[in-house]
């Protein structure tokens, strides 16, 4: 098998002199067969590479020939190539685009040294779970583990900084956390473990972004000082843009975990078993997670002998992977944007198909050629699917460029973290090269199969036309509905009532937790701040609660009515916070002091879990708790605003969830001018630190922005499909003009009227159209459905985004079809009984 | 006239079973086949040549140039050690063959 190998080999290496040689020694048959017998013999060439099939490298010689041809013929018309190239590019640079993006985020690791061996662990028993580890357990771990070569730990905080509005976010990490995973400095150095000593300066790191942004990317703020929440401290360096960090920050600063107290005034994180840090590990040599949760639960075990109370019975740490960036909602995501993309390769195949076809159709005299002088179907079908692979590669070579330059413009559009690399990898690359083979079969078979075949062209090329313009229109209509219902749901969020007070709101977080605050010294600073508030002229109401409105910070719990589970939001709220927010409270009664098991719900609650019937007086269970329905309020949207399907209620808060208590201030004049009184009042209660002040009107517009960001992009892709189908369209009917001419010349000799002319010229398409809009709109309602599940806000029944996409369509789609019809009226009957 | 059709994979057995009473080359091979049939077989140099290229590649033949009988410059195929071994076996399963349809003809 081998040696037949080798000799294979040979004879493709050597497979000129072979062919020479062949071909020598059946001329010499030839003439002995001449003079014996006259017997007339086959074509020579032919009967020659019959002979060389045996060889088994005629493939590579009939690619090349083929390849050659190819280009040979985009040379010879370079206006259909470069639009073949341009709207290949187009399609596959959606896919290649989105395609990095995920690469980029999902598959691949973070940029740090051996990622692989990287854990993230959280605590978890039967009954609860923690993504947080009270740093002395963390301590305690990093002391006896021997499954680990090494431990990090980190907490987030935000500092005030002197000459910034906002306050900065900063990173506290363990001294080993740069030199451990391979961060390198771009200017100054990183933190090393002298840093974390008791008598070590204070010292602080940049990250890139906030560099550039707050001191212009000064190399000379190295070894300066800077006042973080007041306290001095000296910057030592600059982390390199590509350096990632583990948990998906890219914070302004970052700073020493043992030193969170000197910066975060009251801070007890090092020694409180009650607040947690984020806790990695990077395995040791030879050990395996397994092992390594195994030893972390005997430590555990033994750590709660010391600490009964602190560590919970039966506790686990148990790790995921901690090389790689949190894939929450991620796959989901892109599962819709691979829908879209797919898509619009899916317009760009139907179209270039199309076109191709038309092309078939002109070359019939060329095939009929071919197959006259021995091309046997297969042989014209392999040329022309070579063709076909031709273009794609240089389409998929485009995409790949087009792609990535997208992607680096959203990217610094979007103000993506710096160390996400848009350059592509050998994974893109591959995807490209799939792509474009995929694509290549999508719109290179059928016409390949329809020309070479040659049976009754004309039929079998108008229906193969006809699928694939259907393909486009069911495509590009589903992409504008769903552009359409993004859109609408922008509007929504932008302009409906989210059921709140938010241009005049004021939010002032104390953080008195992260400062060491108990639940009585904390009561205290609430109420005297609070007061304070109050007291400042401008200011209408002031109330508290754990969930300020559009902060992220949510308190959930599920209940179940009629078997479905819901989840409703928990805002846990002083007497005043419906008055605050201007919340209507709809029936019943409000909450008062000491109303602790009882509770205000929201009216969409009511809709769902008392469809009819009085809520008022019913029990309702939050957990283990039976709470007392007193009131209900009005729908108000306050944590997501785009999601009507929200559900809310109200109840009191409890003398333990002081420390994590914010106050919120309605006033009654614009915010922004209230703002440095605010925070004047607010530094002034306890002076050791500053509670952030935000402008709930700022969150709200964030908010908005972030779903219009969303709504563009698709409208954009929407757009391109909608261009990409009408051209199809246009090439459609023109080449239809052009196919019957004479036709139409004979029916306006004999008096026929325009518009029959154009309906004749059309009639056969708005069937195609038709049916490609039915499937269209069904695939948007499936897709809806899917987006439903990430975008609140959108309603997968919209009559108004559906009935404007169609509309929009089909007058661009008319547009695109009447455009050409109309040339077939201006034709000379004379002129056009003379051609052909 | 019509000349009965060579049974697939014959062409390859009938060339090495000429090809081993000495070196041919390809006319010569054709010729041969054509007189010792009593030229009952037309070999046809569109079957004789993939088959010969066939048969190169498995190494059951080598190749080299030569001087024909004509005087010109010419290939000549040589009978290999593997290519007797494969002539055994491949005629002794052609007999089997050709006894067993043979017998079935005799008697059904």
């Amino acid at each position: 098998m081998l040696r037949e190998l080798l000799r294979r080999v040979h004879y493709l290496l050597n497979r000129r002199r072979f062919d020479d040689e062949l071909a020598d020694e059946m001329a010499f048959h030839r003439e002995m067969a001449d003079k014996s017998s006259g017997v007339p013999l086959g074509n020579a060439l032919r009967l020659r590479e019959d002979s060389r099939e045996a060889w088994g490298a005629m493939w590579i010689d009939r690619l090349g020939q083929d390849v050659r041809y190819a280009f040979r013929a985009m040379r010879s018309s370079p206006g259909f190539t470069a639009a073949a190239v341009l709207v290949l590019a187009i399609g596959i640079g959606a896919t290649v685009a989105a395609f990095s993006a995920f690469n980029m985020v999902a598959l691949r690791p973070l940029p740090v040294r051996d990622p692989d061996s990287i854990l993230r662990f959280g605590r978890h028993t039967a009954e609860q779970s923690s993504s947080r580890i009270p740093y002395p357990a963390v301590a305690f771990y990093r002391e006896h583990t021997r499954t680990l070569s090494a431990v990090f730990a980190q907490i987030e905080s935000g500092l005030s900084v002197e000459g910034a509005e906002r306050s900065a976010s900063t990173s506290f990490v363990t001294a080993n956390f740069f030199e451990d995973l391979g961060a390198r400095a771009s200017q100054g150095r990183l933190f090393s473990v002298g840093d974390a000593r008791p008598d070590a300066p204070p010292a602080i790191v940049l990250g890139p972004g906030f560099w550039a942004s707050h001191f212009g990317s000064d190399p000379s703020v190295v070894g300066r000082s800077v006042r973080l929440n007041g306290q001095a401290a000296t910057i030592i360096g600059i982390v390199a843009r590509e350096f990632s960090g583990l948990g998906g920050d890219s914070p302004a600063f970052w700073a020493l975990l043992d030193q969170h107290a000197y910066f975060v005034h009251g801070s007890q994180v090092l020694t409180d078993f009650s607040s947690g840090v984020a806790m990695w590990g990077r395995l040791a040599p030879g050990a395996s997670p397994q092992m390594a949760e195994a030893e972390l639960a005997t430590l555990a075990a033994e750590l709660r002998r010391q600490h009964p109370k602190d560590i919970w019975k039966d506790e686990r740490l148990l790790s995921k992977p901690g090389g790689h960036a949190e894939l929450l909602g991620v796959v989901e995501v892109f599962t819709i944007v691979g829908f879209l993309v797919l898509l619009i390769l899916a317009v760009a195949c139907g179209n270039l198909g199309s076109l191709l076809l038309a092309r078939g159709a002109s070359r019939q005299r060329e095939m009929a050629l071919r197959s006259a002088i021995g091309a046997g179907p297969g042989r014209l079908i392999r040329q022309l699917f070579t063709e076909s692979l031709v273009l794609a590669l240089m389409g998929c070579a485009g995409g790949l460029a087009l792609g990535s330059l997208v992607l680096k413009l959203i990217m610094s559009w979007a103000n993506g973290p710096t160390w996400l690399d848009p350059t592509p990898d050998w994974r893109v690359i591959a995807f490209a090269l799939a792509m474009g083979v995929l694509s290549s079969v999508l719109f290179g078979l059928t016409p390949a199969l329809h020309t070479a075949r040659q049976k009754n062209l004309r039929k079998t090329t108008t229906f193969g036309r006809t699928v694939l313009i259907g393909v486009q229109v069911a495509s590009s209509c589903v992409l504008l509905i769903v552009a359409g219902l993004l859109a609408r749901a922008v509007e929504r969020a932008a302009f409906a009532d989210p059921g709140f007070e938010y241009e005049r709101v004021i939010v002032v977080e104390p953080s008195l937790a992260e400062h060491g605050y108990n639940a009585a010294r904390a009561r205290t600073y609430i109420q005297d701040l609070s007061a304070r508030l109050r007291g400042l002229s401008g200011v209408e109401d002031v109330s508290v609660t754990s969930t300020p409105p559009l902060s992220g910070l949510k308190i959930m719990a599920p209940f179940t009515r009629d078997g479905r589970e819901f989840t409703v939001y928990i805002h846990q709220v002083d007497p005043r916070y419906l008055a605050t927010m201007k919340i209507p409270l709809v029936r019943g009664r409000n909450l008062i002091e000491g109303d602790e098991s009882a509770v205000v719900v929201s009216e969409s609650l009511v809709q769902r879990h008392w469809p009819d019937g009085d809520p008022v007086g019913q029990p309702f269970k939050i957990g283990e708790e039976t709470l007392t329905v007193i009131g209900v309020a009005g729908s108000a949207r306050l944590l997501s605003p785009g999601d009507p399907d929200t559900v809310e209620l109200y109840r009191l808060v409890r003398a333990n969830d002081f420390p994590g208590l914010f106050v919120v201030a309605r006033t009654s004049g614009p915010t922004e001018a209230m703002a440095p009184a605010f925070s004047q009042v607010a530094n002034g209660v306890d002076p050791n630190f500053k509670p952030q002040v935000q402008l709930l009107k700022q969150r709200f517009e964030e908010n908005v922005g972030d779903i219009r960001r969303g709504a563009l992009a698709v409208s954009v892709l929407g757009v391109i499909a909608l261009a990409v189908a009408c051209l199809g369209v246009v090439g459609l009917v023109s080449y239809s003009v052009a196919q019957r001419t004479k036709e139409i010349g004979i029916r306006l000799a004999l008096g026929a009227q325009s518009r029959h002319i154009v309906r004749s010229l059309t009639r056969q398409f708005w069937r195609t159209i038709i049916v490609g809009l039915v499937f269209g709109v069904l695939g948007a309602a499936g897709l809806a459905q899917l987006l439903r599940r990430e975008l609140y806000g959108l309603s997968t029944i919209d009559p108004i985004a559906y009935i404007s996409a169609i509309v929009l369509f089909i007058l661009a789609v008319g547009l695109a079809a009447l455009l050409p019809a109309r040339r077939a009226l201006r034709v000379d009957p004379l002129v056009a009984l003379r051609c052909d | 006239m019509h000349k009965p059709e060579m049974p697939p994979g014959a062409m390859v057995l009938l060339i090495l079973r000429v090809l081993h009473s000495g070196p041919l080359h390809g006319y010569a091979i054709a010729q041969r086949i054509h007189t010792l049939s009593s030229d009952a077989l037309r070999v046809e140099e569109g079957s004789l040549y993939p088959a010969l290229q066939k048969i190169l590649l498995k190494g059951w033949v080598t190749a080299a140039w030569g001087t024909s009988e004509t005087g010109r410059k010419v290939r000549f195929y040589k009978i290999t050690r593997a290519g007797i071994k494969q002539l055994e076996a491949e005629a002794s399963q052609y007999d089997r063959l050709t006894k067993a349809i043979q017998a079935i003809l005799r008697t059904a």
